[in-house]
């Protein structure tokens, strides 16, 4: 231990640090594992999914589904284990941007970010919309004599919990996470324990799900596992917090990975506790119009349906609020840099959250869905068209970063052969599903989501091209992430100084 | 991923302490080579496959026993290594140090310790011989304790929303720490502060007394005000 006990006794001067990250004013290493694993679950609202995501994927899977689940699941692990490249190499709240930006350069990194500011921003609106959705069906179920207009109740319901959510956001950071931890674990627990339920009651039969498989049908299982993957975005989102989290670059990749996993995990048993149950009541999913609630009906367990109605509304909610405090801390690395106005980049003195971000982004995630609702006329007609532009954003920013991951290997001098055949391999089932996706959806009725998407793409790389002309040192400035301060380095501070703790890093912050 | 999945699991298995030295391996090479080394460069080094050194790398990166420079390809030696360094001993103080403590015992019935601080952590530089500390572990350990702690917290704490309270608020408005029976139920401790040329907290100059004297210290205030004007140039 010679050279180690040499460097402890005499460290050796590490120049060039800054005193203070480029991001500071956030909580800087402020959250634990369990908030940050929050952020991501939440982000992909298992609960809410689970109950949503098998009847969509049965309805054109037929039989097929649990296989479509499963590959699903595995392509997620493939993008998730590919992101994780970069979460345990760099802490940024800019998410896939800051990545991409490091890999592949600025304007991919437009792209990526434009990609991923849609993905967030609509996921939450859908998410609003939807917690408002299920709150209407609670109040018509708790006081049905009231007549009120199902759409105007849910528009009402959208803004509440926009300005509620907001107030989160701006509160601070544990406070966001701590809600959504606590929401989201009270509706997967219930969800965990309806699917046991139903498994339990019925356990005969649940070898013939995995012993006695149905006619492979290749086109119906790609769509169905493409429906499948749009259930699996915002597991990444705790790359927003990477400058919040304690030990970022064990509690990111390790959030990441355990997200996928778990709610990959729901989604097959729920799909196999649907599966089981309509094959014993006899009834068909596709004529049932809700058919969570037919299910537990069927069971003789009614009251089920008020209980999936809360879990799934929480759900939803918990994934407005991880959403958002992912959007927002997009927002703010874009402010940082000087892509976006400067304001942006700055942060509560007191709070340390990026509030003027969380003042833009949030009446904007509330009014369009309200809108949307009123122009479409239904709440749930809504959500299909948000989803589409939400899922289209994610999986074009997941494209990227694995495209992006095997060159910043490369470029840091890291690259070996794993990284490079799982990055490809998601990288081209990612597009495949995206086309696919996109093209099944521009020939339905709800065609518009495609091409608004198509039309805030364009918009987007049009004032990012636009602000590159007239600012070209943001060649230079985009992609920030957090440095080592000097503080984190042996030998960072000179003389005696150089033992950096807690009370003094908390205080850099400031 | 070695060391992870050899920890989730009960008991010491035969791949655990192999990987357990190469990790250290590793971080022996990183502080030989000095900060900025590369991945790439440990990996030729070590002579060690390249994904392997890669897995070990970002696993002492995640444990912050290793950090990474700038453009994320250069490695140096984290804040853990710098927490391993509590165990160094701190370097003897020089003779004009030790001199100006010494006067100042002389004129002070009661032990008087020089303790410096390090970032967050405070080591005893110059401990009284006639009257020895009673817990020198808890005292480096357990800062909301010891007057020489509290001192510390409170400089650290000034800005924060606690330096309203409790005795980050004492200390600030007296100037200097005081604690009373945490180590002796009737002795007490008062630290005094020493600051280098731009009023950073570098030291403490304490008297450790019966409880009666640390709370009127009178003119004993003066000596150690008198000793920590001097010292101040003299340790920063």
């Amino acid at each position: 231990m010679d050279a180690l006990a040499r460097a402890i006794a005499r460290p050796e001067p590490v120049e060039g640090l800054a005193a203070r990250s480029p991001l500071a004013g956030l909580a800087r290493r402020s959250v634990g594992f369990a908030d940050v694993l929050a952020q991501s679950v939440s982000a992909v609202a298992p609960a809410g999914a689970a109950f949503t995501t098998p009847f969509l994927v049965s309805a054109v899977a037929g039989g097929v589904s649990l296989p479509a689940i499963a590959a699903a699941l595995v392509i997620a692990l493939l993008t998730a284990s590919t992101i994780n490249e970069f979460t345990r190499r760099m802490a940024a709240t800019g998410s896939l941007y800051t990545f991409v930006a490091r890999g592949l350069g600025t304007a991919p990194a437009f792209v990526a970010g434009i990609g991923l500011l849609i993905g967030y921003a609509f996921i939450a609106m859908f998410a609003l919309a939807g917690a408002g959705y299920y709150m209407v069906f609670l109040v018509t179920r708790l006081m049905p004599e009231a007549s009120l207009d199902p759409m105007l109740l849910g528009a009402a319901a959208v803004v509440v919990l926009g300005v509620v959510c907001f107030l989160v956001l701006a509160r601070g950071i544990r406070l966001s996470t701590r809600v959504t931890l606590l929401v989201e674990a009270t509706s997967v627990a219930l969800i965990v324990g309806l699917i046991v339920a139903v498994l339990a009651s019925n356990a005969g039969r649940v070898p013939a799900l995995v012993l006695e498989p149905p006619p492979f049908d290749v086109q119906a299982f790609a769509v169905a596992a493409t429906l499948a993957i749009t259930a699996f975005v915002g597991f990444e989102s705790s790359a927003a917090l990477g400058v919040e989290a304690k030990r970022p670059f064990a509690n990111v990749p390790r959030a990441i990975t355990w997200t996928v996993l778990l709610s990959g995990l729901l989604y097959l048993g729920a799909t196999s506790a649907q599966i089981v149950g309509f094959d014993v009541t006899g009834l068909d999913p596709a004529t049932s119009a809700s058919p969570a609630n037919d299910l537990a009906a069927a069971f003789g367990v009614p009251w089920a349906g008020f209980v999936l109605d809360v879990s799934i509304a929480t759900s939803l909610f918990a994934c407005a609020v991880a959403s958002s405090t992912a959007l927002v801390r997009v927002l703010f690395s874009m402010g940082r840099e000087g892509l976006l106005p400067a304001s942006l980049g700055t942060t509560h003195p007191r709070h340390r959250t990026p509030f003027v971000a969380s003042v833009v982004a949030l009446p904007v995630v509330t009014v369009v869905p309200v809108l949307m609702i009123v122009a479409i006329g239904g709440v749930w007609a809504a959500m299909t068209v948000l989803i589409i532009l939400a899922a289209a954003g994610y999986i074009l920013a997941y494209v990227l970063a694995c495209v992006a991951a095997p060159v910043f290997l490369y470029r840091i001098g890291e690259l070996t052969a794993w990284p490079l055949v799982k990055a490809a391999v998601a990288a081209v089932a990612l597009t495949g599903m995206a086309v696919l996706y996109l093209v099944e959806e521009s020939g339905g009725d709800r065609a518009f989501g495609v091409s608004g998407f198509v039309v805030l793409l364009a918009v987007g790389i049009a004032f990012t091209r636009e602000r590159m002309l007239r600012r070209p040192w943001l060649r230079h400035a985009i992609g920030v992430y957090d440095h080592a301060v000097a503080g984190d380095v042996l030998g960072g501070i000179p003389a005696a100084e150089w033992v950096g703790e807690e009370p003094d890093r908390s205080r850099r912050g400031d | 991923m070695a060391i992870e999945r050899a920890a989730a699991e009960p008991g010491l298995h035969a791949r655990q302490p192999r990987a357990i030295h190469s990790a250290f391996t590793v971080l022996e090479e990183v502080a030989l080579c000095g900060p900025g080394v590369t991945a790439r460069e440990i990996s030729a080094n070590l002579r060690m496959p390249r994904a392997t050194a890669y897995r070990l790398l970002n696993l002492l990166v995640q444990e912050e026993y290793l950090v990474r420079l700038g453009d994320l390809s250069g490695f140096a030696l984290g804040r853990k290594v710098a927490e391993l360094a509590h165990l160094v001993t701190p370097a003897r103080p020089s003779q004009a140090v030790r001199t100006i403590v010494s006067a100042v015992r002389a004129h002070v019935r009661g032990g008087v310790h020089l303790a410096g601080y390090a970032g967050s952590v405070l080591r005893i530089l110059d401990e009284d011989p006639d009257f020895g500390l009673s817990d020198a572990a808890r005292l480096t350990r357990d800062l909301e304790a010891s007057a020489m702690g509290r001192l510390l917290l409170a400089e650290s704490r000034r800005d924060a929303l606690a330096a309203s309270e409790g005795f980050v608020a004492e200390t600030l408005a007296r100037g200097f720490a005081v604690q009373t029976g945490a180590f002796d139920p009737a002795r007490g401790c008062l630290a005094y502060p020493i600051r280098d040329g731009d009023g950073r907290l570098v030291a403490a100059l304490s008297l450790c007394a019966p409880t009666e004297l640390v709370e009127h210290p009178g003119r004993l205030l003066d000596e150690l005000r008198d000793g920590a004007t001097r010292l101040g140039p003299l340790l920063s």
